[in-house]
């Protein structure tokens, strides 16, 4: 078997095990996901950074508690983190919220992943040459 | 009285013997003659012993004399917790420092003593003896650990409750400190090449192997720090992106990514400038580490009480970047390589990647560690930015990570041929995939877990093909024995180490079961397919501390997971209690008593009966593997400082 | 090229400069909350009254210091957290025109003198029968530090442990 074709081969065993596990996927976003998820992103009032869904502090509790009942009231994700943020101050999200001087933190990672990637390209090409 | 001034006295001879070694090495640089470096080194390595043992001294036998030993020591505080109350609060903690320092500064003068008239070697002594001397500066004026208590008292504060809670408190800080202070050598002789020109000989690669010597210990730190945190924050986590944690993640990420880059620099003589750049910038963000943890500027579960150190700290880091900056500038130029990567997939472009990886996520964590301060000054409120930010940059970067270490071991130098690298990928890939096949079969459909284990599968398999590769040449060579110390091979067992800790912390952050459970005594449930049974509560009252334990039976194992008052600082920490095997962990707290129930300490929670208990409970697949990785890492790097010098290669 | 490296150390220079500076001039977490009471600014009520050392100590005649008064308990921990920095402060501060004098909150005499005598206090404090010195400061709960400037004026209010650095800082705002 020539390389090329035991490549082949094994890409398609790949997608074979891609599909399956795909396919059979049984997730749609459920409330509980959503639940876990906000509450990853909200710090516990009482800690330095732990956040609610790690801490057992009351207030913690008492913001676990509060999540639950804004997914069930049907409130959406973002609509419950600016609630939180404006009963409790901007300190209380884990991640900074992206409008104003927060977005610096996203704009710099990919700002700095643009410029090294043109720097590897223009070093590239100049070697080559 | 007499301690104080016994112990600043060491200090001072201490001092004078840094500042005595640095002065006769510029002498000995500009008249060109021989001076006597590894004498004053031992004058202030004496005088820093010196200095620790009256502090030991004071703490093992409770002198109260002596203001530090007041607020870190009690007369019930056990042997080892005295002798590691050097270390936990901020002006002891200087004396660690300055301690490893001059023992590393000892080591490397004594290993390059019969280098000690070349300029590289005598430079590189000023910079380390000038960097002692700012340490022990520092005590000497603002942060004096041998202050006098002007008060009699009869007794002291004691140990911070966390701090003498885990026999780790005797390890975690050294190993990390050593690490540190390590990179003061690669730095020290990145600023002698710098002045002296001499970037073309030896000296660049003997560095790499001070650099992994103090990666191994940071690494090591690092690990054992997460692994500490894991046992006596409560939370079941082992990590917090907490500035302080952040501070020493900094310069081992730079340090991963100079370790790499100098092995293009030991076959290619590329990167020259780079990796000078680099070792300048990993210890000063050591410095600029210690600055976050000591100045207090950012609140942190570990850092020390708010001093005046701040402002100084950052003028070394300051110093140190400028210095080097200036030099590079200056050198930079002359230093630049004739040849250049030939081709972005052979193996220097993937080192290359790997070096723009590493760099990129120091840069970004220490915009998030920083950012805090930023939103502050300009908008006067206080923010956060915590594990969702940085993981979510910390993802995407480990997967790219994994996938270079699959892929970087089994290809060639200086060109990329897609053919040789399947042929010798083949095997790692049915491997992979199949590991991938049963994970789906098994149902696990979580994409961040399979795509973790399939690449750790790949990488794990570059890895053992690459030593399987080491062995068999030895073999054919008769002398099984070298093959320790062939060029990859502590460098493979490392990889395998991180694919461990990788795959651990995946699957251990992907499916862990936070619980609250309320059970009556001798009442038992099942969590998440574990036995749990509450058996009873067990009083504890000595000299150290007061602490009502539950007798928790969990698979058959018995833990303790109490809540303890120390006495001293009479304050209250939960216990947590871990029953830990190769497969799961199982992490119980004593999170709420009912009724009115024993308290010392513990929340009360009337609405439910006396005598029953809630306790929490956590169960984490895989997260022994964390420790275990850690450790393998830590071997791989040991083994790869006694690697041979590739001049000495046969091959 | 040689420009190129110039240009790029200089640029590196200045984001290093920016950042030292805007880093060392961060203020440090502070140990206790600098409040807003409302006898900010205001006359500190003068009080009296027999120290747990059996003499006797007056606010009117320390008019001229710049005067810290610390409310603490033994049944508080943050004081005796604190405890120890008060001593090292006073004694510091002992010949330089500040005073520290202690007041007990809520607690017995006994229970006050066996926590003076544990941390071997070296300022002293005095009783409060009735909590009334407690009540016109407005203290709610230990520890709560008040600093007055040389006028008697009411110029810091503390809640929470005090560092001595924390001290020093406040005192040397205080007396200019």
């Amino acid at each position: 078997m020539t390389l090329l074709r035991s490549f082949w081969l094994w890409l398609v065993a790949f997608a074979v095990v891609l599909a399956i596990a795909v396919a059979v996927n049984p997730s749609a976003p459920s409330n509980s996901t959503r639940i876990a998820h906000l509450e990853s992103l909200v710090k516990c009032p009482a800690c330095e950074d732990l956040s609610v869904a790690e801490s057992n502090a009351t207030s913690a509790i008492a913001v676990r508690h509060e999540i639950t009942q804004d997914v069930g009231s049907g409130m959406s994700d973002n609509k419950i983190l600016t609630t939180i943020e404006a009963q409790y101050g901007p300190q209380i999200l884990l991640s900074p919220s992206t409008s104003g001087l927060g977005a610096l933190l996203w704009v710099v990672p990919i700002a700095a992943l643009v410029v090294l990637i043109a720097a590897l390209l223009r070093l590239a090409r100049r070697r080559r040459a | 009285m007499t301690l104080t001034w016994l112990g600043r006295a060491f200090l001072y001879v201490a001092f004078a013997g840094a500042v005595g070694g640095m002065l006769t090495q510029v002498r000995a640089v500009f008249t060109k003659k021989k001076a006597p470096a590894l004498l004053f080194a031992l004058w202030s390595l004496l005088g820093v012993l010196g200095a620790v043992g009256v502090m030991q001294f004071a703490l093992i036998t409770h002198n109260f004399s002596l203001a530090y030993v007041s607020a870190n020591n009690a007369t019930f505080t056990p042997l080892l917790y005295s002798i590691t109350g050097m270390w936990s609060a901020l002006e002891g903690s200087l004396l660690l420092w300055s301690l490893l320092l001059a023992l590393v500064t000892i080591g490397v003068l004594w290993y390059y003593r019969s280098d000690a008239s070349d300029a590289v070697v005598q430079w590189a002594s000023v910079v380390l003896f000038s960097v002692a001397a700012f340490f022990l500066g520092l005590m000497m004026f603002p942060a004096d650990p041998f202050l006098h208590n002007p008060a009699h008292v009869l007794q002291g504060a004691g140990p911070n409750a966390l701090l003498q809670d885990n026999p780790l408190v005797a390890v975690h800080p050294p190993l990390l400190y050593l690490g540190f202070v390590g990179f003061t050598v690669p730095f020290a002789f990145a600023i002698a090449m710098l002045i002296t020109g001499r970037v073309h000989d030896r000296w660049p690669l003997e560095q790499r192997r001070w650099t992994v010597l103090s990666w191994g210990a940071l690494s090591l730190g690092i690990i054992l720090g997460a692994w500490w945190s894991y046992q006596v924050l409560g939370w079941g986590g082992f990590w917090g992106w907490d500035p302080v944690e952040n501070a020493a993640l900094l310069p081992w990420l730079t340090a991963t990514a100079y370790i790499h880059s100098v092995i293009v620099q030991d076959r290619r003589g590329l990167f020259r400038v780079w990796n000078l750049s680099l070792a300048i910038a990993t210890f000063s963000l050591t410095v600029l580490g210690t600055f976050f943890t000591r100045s207090g500027v950012l609140e942190s579960v570990h850092s020390f009480s708010s001093s005046t150190l701040g402002p100084l700290l950052i003028g070394l880091f300051f110093f140190s970047v400028a210095v080097g900056v200036g030099l590079l500038a200056w050198r930079g130029d002359a230093l630049r390589s004739p040849v250049g990567v030939d081709h972005p997939l052979s193996r220097e472009g993937l080192f290359v990647a790997n070096n723009v990886l590493f760099v990129g996520f120091a840069i970004v964590v220490l915009l998030g560690t920083v950012f805090p301060l930023l939103y502050e000054a300009v908008n006067g409120n206080q923010v956060t930015v915590g594990t969702p930010y940085f993981a979510t940059i910390a993802a995407p970067l480990s997967v790219l990570l994994l996938l270079m270490m699959a892929l970087a071991p089994l290809v060639s130098w200086r060109s990329a041929d897609a053919g040789v690298l399947w042929n010798r990928l083949r095997v790692s890939a049915w491997a992979a995939l199949l590991v991938a096949g049963i994970l789906v079969a098994l149902g696990v459909r979580h994409p961040a877990v399979l795509i973790a284990c399939f690449l750790a599968a790949l990488a794990a398999g570059a890895a053992l093909r690459t030593l399987r590769g080491v062995i068999v040449s030895a073999r054919r060579r008769g002398h099984l024995a070298s093959a320790f110390r062939a060029p990859s091979t502590g460098g493979m067992i490392v990889h395998l180490g991180i694919v461990i800790l990788a795959i651990g912390i995946v699957v251990s952050t992907s499916y862990t079961k936070r619980d609250e459970i309320t059970l009556a005594t001798g009442q038992s449930t099942v969590v998440d397919s574990q036995f749990v049974t509450f058996a009873g509560f067990h009083q504890v009252k000595d000299s150290l501390e007061e602490a009502t334990q539950l007798k928790v039976v969990v698979d058959g194992h018995s833990l303790r997971p109490a809540v303890t008052t120390f006495n001293g600082r009479d304050t209250t920490v939960g216990t947590p209690a871990i029953d830990s095997n190769l497969l799961r962990d199982v992490y119980v707290t004593f999170d709420a008593v009912g009724g009115n129930g024993e308290t010392s300490g513990a929340q009360v929670q009337s609405n439910l009966p006396a005598g029953s208990v809630v306790l929490g409970v956590t169960v984490e697949p895989l997260l022994s593997w964390l420790w275990i990785g850690g450790l393998v890492v830590g071997l791989g790097s040991g083994i790869s400082f006694l690697r041979r010098r590739y001049v000495e290669d046969p091959q | 090229m040689k420009r190129v490296v110039m240009l790029i150390s200089l640029g590196i220079f200045v984001v290093i400069i920016v950042f030292s500076v805007f880093l060392g001039t961060r203020q440090p977490v502070t140990d206790a909350t600098d409040a807003n009471s409302p006898l900010l600014g205001k006359i500190a009520p003068s009080f009296s009254g027999s120290t747990l050392g059996g003499g006797h100590w007056s606010l009117r005649a320390e008019r001229g210091d710049v005067v810290v008064i610390n409310f603490w308990a033994s049944w508080c921990e943050p004081c005796k957290v604190e405890a120890p920095n008060l001593s090292t402060f006073a004694y510091q501060e002992r010949n330089r025109g500040v005073a520290v004098i202690g007041v007990v909150f809520n607690d017995t005499v006994a229970g006050a003198k066996a926590f003076d005598a544990y941390y071997g206090s070296l300022y002293p404090s005095i009783v409060d029968p009735g909590g009334a010195i407690a009540n016109d400061y407005g203290v709610e709960s230990p520890p709560t530090t008040f600093v007055l400037n040389k006028k008697g004026r009411v110029e810091a209010t503390l809640l929470g442990a005090v560092s001595v650095a924390q001290l020093q800082a406040v005192v040397k705002r205080v007396r200019e």
